[in-house]
């Protein structure tokens, strides 16, 4: 089988031609001769190839529109253009600069953020009135950032269980129409992935990983574990915090592996800036509407 | 609205680092406190497990704090924020955030208008499109990210990952 024509299987999971280079007779052919979603399904999950970039943008952006269907974007275009700017300058300092990042602070007052595939980061508004400054902000995106670099979402749909549910959603497809399928395929393993969440491991990793990007940006290397510390102090059974709670380790677990695996390595960038005056500037909106 | 807001904009200018400034924690361990926030600066005393400490700034890894007899800087990820007392109830986001400030300030009183992100919002969310349009519209270019950073005082350092045992790991980079 071609390894082309199997990564493209992969991600359209029956919606034949979403994604440019897909599409076209050989697609069509193949889409032809191996009987329908439940011979794809069977394809995919035999599939031991990467999903290529383009693919994972495209899932990313159908995984984002689900999380940005549960709560839309937090009208205050100056924290949005702020977050992308944070965002963006951290990005640019990891394994995968080239991604076109996005950043979006979401209008929720629970405590989270997310990541998608492909670079799609969404930061709760609840979230940023937590934070106390840029560095804290920095290492936040940098843990989100990290787990895009490392593909752990993507990874984890790869796994049977989501797999499963990837074809139920494509099962309602219709063979042949356009646009949407992919996002109707994809809707029910992001509910289910995003509310389990992913493997500790991960999100251990994505720690170290946000540290360290946050760090090479320039930032005070300890943002991340102050804001661990803050969400430490809160009590666990707070609803603002149920489902990051519910779909992390917890907070004090958490800065236990990180003084392990920052020792005293970062000491030498500790009069990094934290920019609190720029970061206050940047949510001042959006403080007054929760305190409204 | 008004009173709000004016509140507000005067805790910024003051800083609200007032409510930073009481912010209290505890020791996880025996912990020494040094004068400076620097490994091998003079050692000013010791503090034991549990200590309760307020905490009166933050610079890299260390915490500047004052117990009872000793003031000085201890390591950040030697203490834990809060009360080291379980009986002392620990801290709601409301509160900490400052809903249900206004008023009364009768506490974490709203209970309307919560804007959720729930694993039942999640449940029932439909896909929207156009956020995601919307979302992509306010990305930064790699120079317009540079020039944010050199604005922020910010210039681009040379680390390596490191494990979970603190060990550098192989960058790609």
């Amino acid at each position: 089988m071609n390894a082309r024509l199997l990564l493209c299987a992969v991600v359209l999971v029956g919606a034949v031609g979403i994604v440019a280079g897909c599409a076209g007779p050989q697609g069509q052919a193949f889409m032809d001769n191996i009987g329908g979603v439940e011979g794809l399904m069977k394809n995919i999950k035999q599939a031991t190839g990467t999903i290529q970039e383009p693919e994972e943008i495209e899932m990313g952006e159908g995984i984002t529109e689900t999380l940005l269907g549960a709560r839309p974007m937090v009208n205050d275009p100056e924290v949005q253009r702020y977050v992308n700017f944070v965002g963006a300058w951290v990005a640019a300092q990891s394994d995968r600069p080239n991604l076109p990042w996005h950043f979006a602070v979401n209008d929720s007052d629970h405590v989270n953020a997310f990541a998608a595939p492909g670079g799609y980061i969404i930061v709760t508004k609840g979230m940023m009135n937590l934070l106390q400054n840029e560095a804290e902000l920095a290492g936040v995106l940098g843990h989100e950032i990290g787990h895009v670099v490392r593909k752990h979402h993507l990874n984890a749909i790869r796994k049977g269980a989501y797999m499963n549910l990837l074809g139920a959603g494509a099962a309602g497809a219709t063979a042949g129409s356009r646009g949407g399928e992919l996002v109707n395929a994809l809707v029910g393993p992001t509910k289910e992935l995003y509310s389990r969440g992913l493997d500790k491991d991960d999100e251990f990793d994505a720690d170290r990983i946000g540290v360290v990007l946050a760090t090479r940006a320039g930032y005070d290397p300890w943002g991340l574990a102050a804001a661990l510390q803050t969400l430490a102090k809160i009590k666990a059974d707070d609803k603002y915090m149920a489902l990051l709670f519910k779909t992390h380790p917890n907070p004090s677990d958490r800065l236990d592996k990180l003084g392990t695996a920052m020792g005293t390595t970062f000491d030498r960038f500790n009069d990094r800036p934290q920019n609190a005056d720029r970061f206050q500037r940047a949510v001042a909106k959006i403080r007054m509407v929760a305190a409204n | 609205m008004t009173r709000t807001r004016t509140w507000v904009a005067a805790c910024m200018l003051l800083g609200c680092s007032a409510a930073w400034a009481q912010e209290t924690g505890y020791t996880l361990r025996e912990t020494e406190v040094k004068a400076k926030p620097f490994l091998d600066a003079q050692s000013v005393g010791k503090l034991p497990e549990k200590a309760q400490v307020t905490i009166l700034g933050r610079q890299g890894g260390w915490s500047q704090i004052r117990a009872d007899k000793v003031e000085g800087w201890i390591r950040l990820l030697s203490m834990r924020l809060g009360s080291a007392d379980p009986a002392k109830k620990p801290t709601a986001v409301a509160t900490t955030i400052g809903f249900g400030r206004r008023g009364t300030g009768a506490g974490p009183t709203v209970t309307t208008g919560v804007r959720g992100f729930s694993e039942e919002d999640l449940k029932e969310a439909k896909p929207n499109p156009e956020e995601v349009k919307k979302m992509e519209t306010f990305t930064i270019p790699p120079a317009g990210a540079a020039q944010f950073a050199a604005a922020g005082g910010l210039t681009a350092q040379t680390v390596s990952y490191v494990d979970a045992d603190g060990k550098p790991v192989k960058v790609k980079k």
